[in-house]
């Protein structure tokens, strides 16, 4: 049975209650107490998010400086509940504007209660669509859109969509000028072995959009991936367009998109809701291009002295540049200090995280800068234990790049109405884990 | 709001009860609660936010009722609701008090705005306390006919909610017929839903007292609601979606175009973006296929890029939720995964948890093909700073070496891994070696050279230590130093803390001494005598075996402390099959995250496993080697209360002590059994019957020994993991003859125990006589069961009809071979007439 919930607690670090909410009595009522001496005063915490104590399971996580607790009893659906805490984040930071940590809940924890009554009724999650919870739940407690006063609101339609299936988009929306922000915002994700080869490569990719368009727009988005093109080419009878195309491994997409038009035509159409949302999701393993590559040689001199050379090399186009560039490189514990030259940026030693720290602010394409460093060892008393090295790590936005080569081929706007609209796209990629270990 | 977080971060001395926080509320209350001013509302709104920051922390604001339903007469709907919350947090401690708020709560009902009509609904409905559920019934019935969808919905939990505090009424009410018209008729999905969780647990726990429910319960999952939602389900929310796929799941499909029509139409879930959906669908898919090999396979390699979606994105926890379910699907068709071994790499900042099973799933996927790089990937990890990780990885080089035909660049690893000089690594490495040379014997000469460069002093952990002892006494015709290593180990003996240890201590003396007589002997004696007055049981119980062997005859004693060994082809495993059907039937539940079946995490009979084996513990004799003083104090305790009077144990304390000639009694579960009968009751004897074959076979184990099963091998073996299609079991029930056909009389303890079919179904498997299909309710049952002869296809299928009312059961038996039909029948009656013991 997928009760999601059967309490949720919002704990501080320290373990005090923020918010907690009984949903059904098979818990009892001690339960943030198991929490805090079974999980959080142990060295269990956070080495399993779900555990069972007694005959009740508790799934955890932790969102800044706040625990998110769930109690069930029953064979729960883990999935589910995990899924409805994400979900609830993001509907509580919709409210709040941004941030979601303690002080936020503080300052709302009425709110929270409201929304908490409404997204979850006895265990089983209701609706969590910020879209319509918003239209019956504010923050300044006005009455419902049902109230039989008359309002200025098209309330017809919004009775429907406080459960309606519809969740995503109201009608009657007027915007002066029609626009769409479409993102698409990679991140790489890298490992790669001492020496040179890519044991793993993977890109997940989002394409986030932010709509102002009026009334109930139909979109059509076109991208270069293999089967959309292929697709396309049979259609028209003609060989597709020379050209990159990729290969997307899976798709998701926002519950908007019509996905029997997506397996029949290949062709991402769909309402959008108003204002921000991330319209698909995609993973790509074959063909990613690297940003960056790196280069280590790590020696040890004796016992007490390092020599580390680090090359890094840009490799997409020379207009382009990178921006926010961090490389992180261990060093044992016992270092005592570093001296640097590097032929861009700066680095310092972070005796905190135990590494060479790195930073270029601006890292343009085709260029290879160098670290060279010599690291002094504080010599142990200890045993020689020859020192496990830990992967390079690497931190970077560079923007107008997608690893995978995805591109936007269209962005096509249709409302009966037949207004014009502006449309602007942007691509980012991002660093995910990008490990070169040494 | 600033006040909890004062009241929190500077602990005033007030702060514990809150007592003049609260009076001070409660004259407030009062002064706003007649007042009529403008701007009273939001004075209210202020001290509401009080009273529930209080509640929320902990402190008693229940004395403050009176006043909040005073209060609550607003038209403020943020008012309402807190107002609301907090009557519903203390209805339930205060049953005359919630009296207070019912009249307001049902004049709400009734209000023009649905929105306070279903916000006063839902209050109404978490009162929680019994006597109240009068003024329930009529508010909730209204509300399940209101107009607006958000009142409906709400009411439908209501339901529910009313089930709970109760059932009684609710059901006569005939609520749940209600809901069931609106489940299929409602316009609206979300009410559809919530009608359709309220039923599932409704009749899911009326159907163990009334027919008529558990034929409701079976209707849920009938064609035409399967269907009628199905079409429905792109109207669903995301979570209704997961509730309507759980239910699919549990639906047999009439044909196999039923099945297509059903995954064509989910096959678009797969991409949806959340994730719970996914797993839902994937569910449906894999329980519609299960008896479709080919197509099984296929679904496999079509849900693979969706999960492994799913494990790359989200937080760690959604990702391990999701782990969890691939790890179970990579473990049941590993091949399938084989080639995306890549994806289970670890990263180098994912949580350990994640990492673990990471670690698991690279080395069910190992094969001829991919082995090189994971155990090169492996080998990286074992040099990680996480010490747990690094043991986990080297435990999965090892088990991937004894999967494997090719095992050589394996060996040098984990030699290597010896040379490396890190404790836990030497000790995990050990362990490992010590496996790999019961598998692999032909290694020995490579292994042996470099685990002789080991010192014994730099390994500490019990295990690790026992597979070093162990090797040392197995290979101590190879390694010059055997005997004099061991005897530094006997002269420490007192210094050894861990049981295990001292008794592989023993063993390999006595390997030792039988290789290299005169270099040992004085070792053999010290161990021997050193073991007779251990006061752990089981060690002093080996060596006062190998005491009497040796005195007895000493090439008997060889050959039985030292036969000529068998290479270990397959080592056990750990989980049964049938448990790991039975995760999989509970696919997408924490029952995969836990790795165990449902029933052993919520019964109660099962959830500690320690209440269980203490019970165990007190009769068997050590079923398990634990270093457990306790326990072994208990054992002498048991058995000073059952075997010997205090004199007679004296004496054979004595006489181990001394170690000379010998007249203790034996000292063995025969004797155990027989003085458990005359002393304790029969239940105990059960519980003793359960133990015994575990508790030879611990034993079996600790020696080392690879003697022949001793008694001989009952005539007629069932495989315990039999399978056969329903469709093959109606074929063959239809042809073969009756050969058995008999009434058996239930003993009361199996009638007590028959409270539902599963109990019996549990039982029977673990006597191999598997179930194809039951059902009923009580007083009758009726139950399908069929086995499989041990390596033979003859079948065997059986009709067992239960009356519980008057303890019989009708057993018709039908045979492939009937020569064996006797024989199968009366395995299958001792087997059932032996159900109901604990």
């Amino acid at each position: 049975m997928p009760v999601a919930a059967s309490a949720i607690y919002f704990l501080n670090l320290r373990g005090d209650v923020l918010i907690n909410r009984l949903y059904r009595d098979d818990v009892g009522g001690n339960m943030v107490d198991a929490f805090r001496t079974h999980i959080m005063q142990t060295k269990e915490l956070g080495t399993c998010p779900v555990r069972q104590i007694g005959g009740c399971s508790f799934f955890y996580m932790r969102i800044s400086n706040v625990y998110i607790v769930i109690v069930v009893s029953s064979n729960a659906n883990v999935a589910c509940a995990f899924k409805f805490v994400v979900e609830a984040v993001t509907l509580f930071k919709s409210y709040f504007g941004g941030a979601f940590d303690e002080d936020a809940i503080r300052n709302n924890f009425v709110l929270i209660y409201e929304l908490l009554d409404e997204i979850m009724d006895f265990g089983y999650p209701q609706n969590l669509s910020p879209e319509i919870l918003k239209l019956y739940i504010t923050q300044e407690g006005v009455r419902s859109p049902f109230s039989s006063k008359p309002t200025d609101k098209p309330v017809l339609n919004a009775t429907l969509q406080v459960t309606g299936a519809v969740g995503w988009r109201r009608e009657g929306l007027v915007y002066k000028k029609n626009e769409v922000f479409l993102d698409i915002v990679e991140s790489v994700n890298l490992l790669m072995s001492s020496k040179g080869s890519v044991l793993r490569c993977d890109v997940t990719g989002k394409v986030l959009m932010k709509c102002f368009l009026s009334g109930m727009p139909d979109l059509k988005l076109g991208l270069n991936d293999k089967i959309g093109l292929e697709k396309e080419s049979q259609l028209k009878s003609r060989p597709a367009k020379s050209g990159k195309t990729i290969e997307l491994d899976d798709v998701t997409f926002h519950q908007c998109v019509n996905l029997t038009r997506f397996n029949s035509e290949k062709t991402v159409s769909f309402v959008p809701p108003d204002g921000e949302f991330e319209l698909m999701k995609y993973r790509i393993t074959e063909g990613v291009n690297l940003p960056f590559r790196v280069f280590p040689t790590i020696k040890e001199l004796g016992r007490t002295r390092m020599e580390v050379n680090v090359k890094v090399k840009s490799v997409f186009g020379a207009k382009m540049f990178a921006l926010g560039v961090v490389i992180k490189i261990p060093v044992p514990k016992q270092t005592a200090k570093a001296s640097f030259r590097v032929t861009s940026g700066r680095a310092k030693y972070n005796a905190a995280i135990d590494c060479l720290v790195w930073k270029i602010r601006k890292f343009p394409g085709q260029t290879e800068p160098t670290l060279s460093a010599e690291v002094e060892l504080i010599s142990t008393m200890a045993e020689k234990k020859s020192w496990t090295r830990p992967p390079i790590q690497m931190e970077f936005q560079v923007p107008m790049f997608t690893a995978s080569g995805l591109r936007v081929r269209f962005l096509k706007v249709w409302e009966k109405s037949g207004y014009n609209t502006v449309e602007w796209v942007r691509y980012i990629t991002k660093a995910g884990s990008y490990e070169i270990r040494c | 709001m600033a006040p909890p977080a004062q009241s929190q971060r500077s602990p005033s001395p007030s702060q514990p009860s809150g007592k003049s926080e609260v009076t001070d509320l409660k004259t407030q209350l009062r002064q706003l609660a007649g007042s009529r001013a403008p701007g009273v509302d939001d004075s209210k709104r202020e001290l509401f936010k009080k009273v529930i920051s209080y509640m929320t922390i902990g402190i008693d604001v229940s004395s403050l009722f009176g006043e909040m339903v005073m209060c609550s007469a607003t038209s403020d709907i943020v008012l309402k609701k807190m107002c609301y919350l907090y009557v519903g947090n203390y209805a339930k401690g205060n049953p005359e008090l919630a009296l207070l708020t019912i009249n307001f709560l049902q004049r709400d009902c009734k209000d023009e705005d649905p929105m306070i009509r279903g916000l006063a609904l839902r209050s109404l409905s978490s009162l929680r306390v019994e006597n109240l559920v009068e003024y329930l019934v009529g508010p909730l019935g209204s509300g399940l006919k209101d107009n607006n969808s958000y009142v409906r919905m709400v009411a439908v939990m209501g339901v529910l909610k009313l089930y709970h505090i109760s059932a009684a009424t609710c059901v006569d009410a005939d609520f749940p017929a209600t809901l069931k018209h609106l489940m299929l008729h409602d316009p609206d999905t979300q009410v559809v839903a919530n009608c359709l969780s309220a039923l599932q647990e409704i009749w899911s726990s009326e159907a163990s007292t009334s027919e008529e429910a558990s034929r409701e319960k079976e209707t849920l999952i009938s064609k035409p609601v399967i269907f009628y939602l199905l079409n429905r389900i792109k109207e669903f929310s995301e979570w209704a979606q997961c509730l309507l796929l759980e239910l699919v799941a549990k639906y047999v499909p009439a044909d196999s175009n039923e099945i297509f029509d059903i995954m064509n139409l989910l096959e678009d879930r797969l991409q949806h973006a959340n994730g719970a959906v996914v797993l839902a669908t994937i569910k449906v898919f894999l329980q519609l296929t299960l008896s479709m090999a080919d197509v099984h396979q296929e679904v496999y390699e079509r849900i693979k890029a969706p999960l492994l979606t799913l494990v790359s994105s989200g937080s760690p926890e959604q990702s391990y939720a999701v782990l969890s379910h691939l790890h179970l699907l990579v473990l049941r068709a590993p091949y399938i995964f084989s080639s995306d071994y890549k994806h289970f790499y670890c990263q180098y900042n994912e949580p350990s948890y994640v990492k673990k099973l990471k670690l698991e799933m690279l080395t069910a996927v190992a094969n001829e093909t991919n082995t090189y790089e994971i155990v090169t990937e492996l080998c990286e990890y074992a040099a990680n700073v996480d010490i747990p990780i690094a043991r986990e990885s080297i435990r999965a080089v090892g088990k991937i070496a004894l999967q494997q035909y090719d095992v050589n660049a394996i060996v040098d690893r984990l030699l290597q891994f010896l040379e490396m000089e890190k404790d836990y690594v030497t000790a995990e490495a050990l362990v490992l070696v010590k496996d790999l040379l019961r598998k692999y014997p032909q290694w020995s000469h490579d292994c042996i050279a470099v685990v002789g460069n080991i010192s014994s002093k730099n390994v500490q952990e019990p295990k690790a230590k026992a597979a070093l002892i162990w090797m040392l006494g197995e290979y101590s015709q190879d390694m010059n130093d055997a005997p004099y290593i061991l005897e530094g180990l006997t002269e420490n003996w007192d210094d050894e803390h861990s049981a295990e240890v001292r008794l592989h201590l023993l063993t390999a003396v006595m390997k030792c001494f039988f290789k290299r007589p005169p270099e040992t002997q004085k070792a053999l004696g010290a161990a021997l005598a050193a073991g007779l007055a251990d006061f752990h049981q089981d060690v002093h119980d080996r060596a006062l075996f190998y005491y009497r062997l040796l005195q007895y005859n000493v090439s008997i004693a060889e050959r039985v402390v030292n036969p000529p060994k068998q290479p270990v082809s397959v080592f056990a495993d750990t989980h049964s099959s049938e448990i790991k059907d039975r995760i999989f039937d509970e696919f997408n539940s924490l029952s995969v995250v836990y790795q165990k079946p449902s029933y052993m995490f919520t019964d109660k009979e099962h959830r500690g496993p320690f209440e269980f084996s203490d019970e165990l513990g007190n009769l068997s004799i050590g079923a398990e080697a634990t270093n457990d003083v306790v326990r072994a104090n208990r054992v002498e305790a048991n058995d000073q209360d059952l075997l010997l009077s205090t004199s007679e144990k004296e004496e054979s304390r004595g006489a181990s002590n001394n170690g000379s000639a010998y007249s203790a009694p034996l000292y063995d579960a025969s004797s155990v059994s027989a003085a458990a009968s005359q002393a304790q009751s029969d239940s105990l004897i059960s519980n003793l019957e359960v133990a015994g074959p575990q508790a030879s076979f611990a034993i079996d184990d600790l020696l080392g020994l690879g003697l022949p099963a001793a008694p001989a091998p009952p005539p007629l073996k069932l495989n315990s993991r039999a399978v056969l299609d329903p469709a093959t079991f109606q074929q063959k029930w239809r042809q073969l003859p009756i050969s058995v056909s008999q009434e058996h009389s239930l003993n009361p303890q199996g009638v007590a125990a028959l409270t539902a079919p599963q109990a019996l179904l549990r039982h029977m498997q673990s006597h191999s006589i598997q179930c194809i299909a039951s059902g009923g309710q009580s007083p009758n049952f009726k139950f399908f069961f069929f086995a499989q002869k041990a390596e033979e296809s003859s079948i065997y299928l059986v009709e067992c009809k239960i009356n519980t009312s008057s303890a019989k059961a009708q057993i018709t038996i039908k045979v492939d071979d009937q020569n064996t039909s006797q024989e199968f029948s009366t395995l299958f009656l001792s087997a059932l007439s032996k159900f109901g013991f604990p």
